[in-house]
């Protein structure tokens, strides 16, 4: 079986289009981020969470006007993968053991015929999620800072390395965008915690990767094809690659579809970022990484 | 075949490591499976029999992580300032204690080291003060002449030996806790995080990790004096009315906010009885301006440890009033044990105290027969026992305590040996055992179906390469296992998914080696000339994108915690695995199926 053998799709024309795509949803996604912020989970921003495992489905919405009074504030609650698991969370600073037991009596009292199990706590305190925070913060800043200098030694070329990161941001954004925005829409926990920074980084890699070979085919043609334009060059490097990008995107697709309908809930964020991730990145690097090489290639040799 | 000598050699190096390292783990599985068939008797003498050898495969086998088995994660901070603050004992005075809640403030906000910050602010207030006022030490070598800078490297070294003493305390407390394979390890300055695998009684474990053990025997408040504070608290707050922004303030006017939480004692040394939830509320009540006025000097009050029912069948509280100065505290404890009351046969802790503790201990029972005594730890009171006569032999007791559990913790915890200073809970985090057993089996499946559809698309798009392909990409994972478990890592769920996104990723070298012959295919060369040149191609590219990867795990290692390592350590290994299958082993078997075995390989 062969896809895209030998095409000749005209990736670079085609860059006008692609930017105002890209732009669109770069703008939207910035937009709401701002406007709406983002959407921390318990590891960015401290609090405690319950994971109460019921015999049969309880109501959601029931749930949380039962233990809004006991626990002095409304706690936000979530389906946790079926019906009869839910997931509470709260600010209530008082010890775990008592919230816990403020949450078991209070569930106990009201649904005596649906007994549970807390199946998973976790509590962290608002001046380590601040650490946590900073610590991803940090990551994501040297990722970035340390692809762009490989790319620099590796391709001598700045362009290259401004293309790669460019792509890289555009990438990570446009993620952060979707899941600020579909946050309340889907039925999954779509907050940012550090399992999803782990998601981030690995799309960073995912998408460079494809950037990379991009990248390592037109470094490749301007040693064979020395007479070539640098547009065209760049163009047929994308095609020649295309099947490669084409069907690496499609395993990788397929595992992560695969994580994210039998992973669990546990990994249901994190491989939701990735299913997004890995698309975007595909893209990216097709239309994004190198146009903007060409872009920025075509500035510098005028000036 | 000429010149992959070399190549089989190493694979059959890297194979006979990965069995090496793997055997264990199978081994012992293999073992479990035989035990779960045993019948209860058999299986205790198995295990006897056999104890030494399970014990010594579990050493070895791949460890799964708290997320799969099981447990609870608590990550310890240790109060540097409260360290600071009694390093400089009695010196301390009100300019020190607002550096250091100033300090910790600033040090919190700019994620900066606190010592610094306490030095810069000591100074930015007098700068030609020197800090060496408060920490003379001629143990140490601070004397009244020692610069800021030498305070703050005696401070630093400080800090890091109560680390080190805080994480061996709370190694000796888990030991005798009695958790299989615990694991304790510093983090940064001031943490310590403790995984303890299949913990049932997490209260328990939270007070046993966090009990500084302050013993403290401190006088009763005088009966009179308490009893007239009480009185004229209630008076006090008689004559209170409610906030006037609550609606049905005009209602209750007469109302008094203390009988809404407390309930009134009829012993002399009791203010009352609260239950749990209105502890906090009591004490905010109490904690005015104008009550503490009233409070009678050298008193204070202090929670009992443990409840007593109440007539609902509600946990009460007492709250006790005591006095401030301490008689004599838990340094002069000797030894501990646990006991039973001969006439309850309700469990209690004694202790005996050294020559010096029994001695002083001996003055403070003579002086106050028929009066209480309150034994105080960590903060609360946990009996106030009537002197009855002298004790001059040094021996104590705790009682009213909550069961044989806790009286055997806090006897682990005396015995221990107190903590440099207190201990915070920054993050717990707890999975129970079925959780866990669902998320292996989801990531088990997640693995399995990945492969499948993988396997299936590769022979489909790539014919024999992709079967090729996929004897590497099972080799893979195998080798992605014997890594982990050559590095003594844990598998944890991230982990299982980053195994599954390298199942994704790690065809990815064999794609763009199999594009590259079909390209070189297509310019005539002969399928030989086309392998080769399709692997030596195809190498820079491979290489770059992977290397880039590479550092992007590597910085997830460095800043990410528990789970999330587990996730980059899998996707490192996941990339050497696949560059040395997907290059190493496709190329022998592409080499031999073309060349020995004269067959057409095909790459679709």
């Amino acid at each position: 079986m062969r896809w895209f053998e030998t095409p000749s799709i005209d990736f670079n024309g085609k860059r006008k289009i692609a930017y105002i795509l890209s732009a669109v949803l770069f703008i939207a996604s910035l937009g709401a981020i701002l406007t709406k912020g983002l959407q921390y989970g318990i590891d960015f921003r401290g609090g405690k969470e319950f994971v109460l495992d019921f015999e049969n489905p309880v109501s959601v919405v029931e749930l949380r006007s039962d233990l809004s009074e006991p626990l002095g504030s409304t706690p936000e609650l979530k389906l946790f993968g079926s019906d009869s698991e839910i997931l509470i969370r709260t600010d209530n600073e008082q010890e775990i053991a008592v919230v816990q037991e403020i949450i078991s009596s209070t569930v106990r009292e009201l649904h005596p015929d649906n007994p549970f199990n807390v199946v998973k706590t976790d509590v962290i305190s608002p001046r380590f999620a601040e650490d946590l925070k900073w610590g991803a913060l940090q990551a994501v800043i040297y990722a970035i800072v340390i692809i762009f200098i490989y790319i620099l030694i590796r391709f001598r070329n700045w362009t290259f390395s401004a293309g790669a990161v460019a792509a890289l941001v555009h990438d990570v954004v446009i993620v952060l965008g979707i899941f600020t925005i579909l946050g309340d829409l889907v039925p999954f926990s779509l907050q940012i915690d550090q399992a999803l920074i782990a998601a981030f980084l690995t799309i960073v890699g995912y998408s460079l990767n494809d950037t990379v070979v991009v990248f390592d085919r037109i470094r490749e043609n301007s040693n064979v094809h020395k007479g070539m334009d640098f547009m065209p060059m760049v163009n047929k490097s994308l095609n020649d690659t295309l099947s490669r990008t084409v069907i690496t995107s499609i395993t990788t697709l397929f595992v992560v579809l695969v994580l994210f309908i039998f992973g669990g809930e546990v990994l249901k964020g994190f491989s939701f970022a990735l299913l997004i991730g890995i698309v975007l990145g595909t893209y990216s690097s097709l239309f994004v990484a190198s146009s903007l090489v060409v872009e920025l290639e075509q500035r510098t040799n005028k000036s | 075949m000429q010149g992959n000598g070399f190549k089989i050699g190493t694979i059959v190096a890297f194979l006979a490591l990965t069995i090496y390292y793997l055997y264990p783990t199978v081994q012992y599985q293999l073992e479990q499976n035989y035990i779960e068939d045993l019948s209860p008797s058999e299986t205790a003498q198995y295990t006897e029999e056999n104890a030494e050898k399970l014990e010594s495969l579990r050493s070895n086998i791949l460890s799964l992580g708290l997320d799969l088995q099981g447990g609870m994660h608590v990550t310890l901070e240790v109060g540097v300032p409260q360290l600071i603050r009694e390093l400089a004992g009695e010196n301390a005075d009100q300019l020190l204690n607002d550096v250091i809640d100033v300090a910790d403030q600033r040090a919190l906000e700019n994620n900066s080291d606190f010592i610094d910050e306490m030095v810069a602010e000591f100074e930015s207030r007098d700068p030609d003060a020197r800090l060496s006022r408060y920490y003379r030490n001629d143990a140490m070598d601070i004397t009244r002449r020692s610069t800021n800078e030498e305070i703050a490297t005696f401070l630093k070294t400080q800090r890091q030996s109560a680390l080190d003493r805080a994480v061996e305390i709370i190694r000796t407390r888990v030991d005798r806790y009695g958790v299989t394979e615990p694991s304790i390890v510093k983090q940064g300055q001031n943490r310590i995080v403790v995984e303890l695998p299949g913990v049932e009684d997490k209260e328990r474990v939270r007070n046993l990790l966090k009990g500084t053990a302050r013993l403290e025997f401190r006088l009763a408040a005088d009966a009179e004096e308490f009893r007239s504070f009480v009185n004229q608290t209630y008076e006090y707050y008689d004559s209170f009315e409610q906030p006037s922004d609550t609606a049905d303030s005009v209602v209750n006017n007469q109302f008094n906010p203390l009988d809404e939480v407390l309930v009134p004692a009829q012993n002399p040394y009791l203010f009352g009885y609260a239950t749990p939830e209105d502890t906090s509320r009591v004490m905010d009540l109490l904690r005015t301006e104008e009550v503490q006025r009233m409070m009678p000097r050298n008193t204070t009050v202090m929670w009992s440890a443990n409840p007593l029912p109440g007539q609902a069948g509600e946990e009460l509280y007492q709250l006790i009033g005591v006095r401030t100065q301490i008689e004599l505290t838990g340094d002069v404890i000797e030894a501990a044990s646990v006991q039973f009351d001969p006439a309850t046969n309700v469990p209690e802790v004694s202790m005996s105290m050294n020559s010096e503790g029994a001695r002083k201990w001996g003055r403070i029972t003579g002086a106050n027969i028929g009066k209480p005594v309150a034994i105080v730890l960590d903060g609360f009171v946990f009996s106030y026992p009537n002197v009855q006569t002298k004790i001059s032999n040094g021996r104590s007791s705790i009682t009213g305590l909550d069961g044989i559990g806790e009286a055997e913790d806090l006897v682990n915890i005396l015995l221990s040996g107190a903590l440099p200073a207190p201990l915070e809970i920054m993050e717990e985090r707890t999975v129970g055992a079925t959780l866990g057993a669902e998320s292996i089996q989801a990531g088990l499946n997640s693995i399995l179906v990945g492969l499948g559809i993988v396997a299936i698309f590769m022979i489909v798009y790539y014919r024999t390469g992709g079967g090729i392909a996929d004897l590497a990409l099972l080799l893979n994972i195998i080798f992605i296992l014997g890594i982990l478990a050559a590095f003594k890592a844990t598998l944890t769920l991230p982990g299982i998914a980053g195994i599954v996104l390298t199942i994704g990723m790690a065809v990815d070298a064999n794609v763009l080696i199999f594009d590259r012959i079909r390209e070189e295919q297509r310019t005539g060369k002969t399928i030989k000339a086309s392998i080769e040149a399709g692997y030596a191609n195809a190498m820079s590219a491979i290489v770059d994108a992977n290397v880039t990867t590479f550092f992007v795990a590597i910085i997830l290692f460095s800043f990410g915690v528990g789970p999330i390592k587990g996730f980059a350590v899998t996707l490192m290994a996941g990339i050497v695995a696949s560059l040395f299958s997907a290059i190493v082993i496709t190329r022998v078997v592409v080499d031999y199926l073309t060349q020995a075995k004269k067959s057409a390989v095909s790459f679709g």
